[in-house]
């Protein structure tokens, strides 16, 4: 086993990547609570989004509508596009990446030539996916941490965030581990780039038109994004069956990409 | 005693890509200590060969073995003793020479002996290693191939198209370091379509056309089965006709003509000549171009 080296060797390739994604994250959970408005505003916020069409409230998150608390907003700081995008390019870059990509740009011949066994490779990607999401999404519960400390909230504290970056980090964790079996099926790393972007935002948008048009209503629970709802986590807690979904998808995944990566030609 | 293992073994390896055929039923055996050269125009199947010895390719039929041992897909032990230079090198751009070898030789599970003196003879530095490959030249990007591949003193070396874009003084570099792995008795394993090269560097070589085995034998064998040239010039007008038949006519004129001929024609060939007029003889063997080049015509 030399998952070790492996480990060192991706974090010196993708370390830069993880700090800015990190940093990103960190700051737009901060700047959330530097806009929740204050309990004088909600009115005009009120009125604001009562304007606004229901598909995009349902984008935003209707139990922010319903509610206008400040668990709502900072509930709404998770499901926006941003810190998902961030979580989700982190999640693809690695796992394209430590493998695909390796085979693509021909570094995989150095690797797979000495005494490496595959799942050795497998299991570095999959461990740097999970350590870079838990640093993404744990920069994230920081910068609200941060922001609460500087701005007091009525009704929430920090620690009531920490589930719902939890459950950021497992519904990625779970997309990065369908990234990697995509990833252990590709010769190439832009290929594989493609395919698991495409994967991950149908999936988004397959949530997101489920909840807006009743006809398709039935396809919701075929996306990841139907177990991730922080309102809903902020409200009631965790989701043991999410959990349970989103975990058994990614340890599918893993199961998957260890037995193709294993059988295949470099 | 039991006999020392082959250093590499494959026993009718195959090896297609749907309905091509990249490689057919190879069966070779290259005896530790040896340096062999591996032969064949761009497409032949070296490179599909080299990565099945590897387990980077799983066969379609037939088996390898290195080392004594079965080569399989997974990490095995045996890879810790093998160094490889791919044909086509590719690094981390962004990763430095330095880190790139000491990440390769932690990978190898064994320590880079002959790092720094691979360094010096093919001329890479310090400052230079301390650089991120990326901007490195094709030729530096070669030579940290080369390091990589033999930096930890593997008994068994395969090399595909070692020389691709080293200047004629690294090249030259390179052949006295093969020259010090078959001192040390280390099994070079080379691919190559330089034929110069092969007859500089080899002990054996065997040649691959279309994925098929057509010779593997000595050098001296493969140039003693072609056939010789053969120039002869007269003093008097010959009519080259009355000799044609001993072998193909390259050029002739009334003076001179120049033969192909087989070695077990030569005796009857020389005693016709004496019957001519001849001024001079020149018998050659062929160079391993074109005994190579005759096999593919």
């Amino acid at each position: 086993m030399r998952v070790g080296a492996l480990l060192e060797h991706l974090w010196r390739r993708h370390r830069g990547a993880m700090l800015l994604l990190a940093a990103g994250n960190a700051f737009f959970q901060w700047a959330i609570t530097r806009v929740v408005p204050a309990a004088s505003q909600t009115g005009l916020v009120r009125e604001l989004l009562d304007l606004a069409p229901a598909p995009v409230r349902v984008l935003i998150g209707e139990d922010l509508v319903a509610n206008l608390s400040a668990r709502g907003f900072l509930g709404f700081g998770w499901v926006h596009p941003f810190p998902l995008l961030l979580l989700g390019v982190w999640a693809v870059r690695v796992s394209a990446g430590g493998l695909a990509g390796e085979v693509g740009s021909g570094t995989m011949d150095l690797i797979a030539s000495r005494p490496v066994a595959r799942s050795s490779q497998v299991a570095a990607a999959a461990v740097a996916v999970a350590a870079g999401l838990v640093a993404i999404a744990g920069a994230g519960w920081a910068g609200t941490a941060l922001g609460l400390q500087m701005r007091s909230l009525e009704g929430v504290a920090a620690p009531d965030l920490l589930p719902v970056a939890g459950m950021a980090f497992l519904l990625f964790a779970s997309a990065g581990a369908v990234a990697l079996f995509v990833s252990a099926t590709r010769r190439d790393g832009g290929a594989a780039v493609s395919w698991c972007a495409g994967l991950l935002a149908g999936s988004y948008v397959l949530d997101y038109l489920a909840r807006v048009w009743s006809a398709i209503a039935f396809l919701r629970p075929l996306s990841l994004f139907r177990y991730y709802d922080p309102q809903r986590i902020l409200r009631e807690g965790v989701a043991a069956q999410d959990v349970a979904v989103l975990a058994a998808v990614g340890a599918a995944g893993l199961v998957l990409a260890f037995a193709t990566f294993a059988r295949r030609d470099l | 005693m039991p006999p020392e293992p082959a250093a590499l073994a494959t026993d009718g390896l195959t090896k297609r890509f749907g309905a091509v055929r990249a490689l057919e039923d190879l069966s070779l055996r290259v005896e530790q200590g040896e340096v062999f050269g591996f032969l064949g125009p761009n497409g032949a199947g070296k490179t599909t060969t080299i990565r099945l010895l590897l387990g980077l390719l799983a066969p379609s039929g037939g088996r390898a073995t290195i080392l004594g041992e079965a080569v399989t897909l997974g990490g095995a032990a045996w890879r810790s003793a093998v160094g490889y230079l791919p044909g086509d090198v590719a690094f981390w751009p962004q990763i430095s020479g330095q880190r790139t070898l000491d990440f390769l030789a932690s990978l190898s599970r064994r320590e880079p002996v002959e790092r720094a003196a691979l360094l010096d003879r093919l001329g890479l530095d310090a400052l230079t290693l301390r650089r991120a490959v990326r901007t490195y030249s094709d030729g530096m990007r070669q030579k940290l191939g080369i390091v990589q591949a033999l930096q930890c003193r593997p008994r068994l070396v395969l090399l595909d198209e070692p020389t691709k874009g080293l200047d004629p003084l690294v090249q030259q570099a390179f052949y006295e370091v093969v020259a010090d792995l078959r001192r040390r008795g280390t099994t070079v394993f080379v691919s190559s379509h330089v034929l110069s090269e092969a007859q500089r560097l080899c002990d054996r070589v065997a040649m691959l056309r279309a994925g098929r085995l057509v010779f593997a034998g000595d050098v001296a064998d493969l140039r003693r089965a072609e056939r010789r040239r053969v120039t002869a010039a007269f003093a008097a007008d010959v009519d080259p006709q009355t000799l044609a038949h001993f072998g193909a006519p390259v050029a002739s004129t009334p003076r001179e003509i120049v033969l192909l001929v087989a070695q077990e024609e030569l005796p009857a060939l020389v005693a016709r000549l004496g019957m001519l007029p001849l001024a001079d003889l020149v018998v050659e063997a062929p160079s391993l171009e074109e005994a190579f080049l005759e096999r593919y015509r």
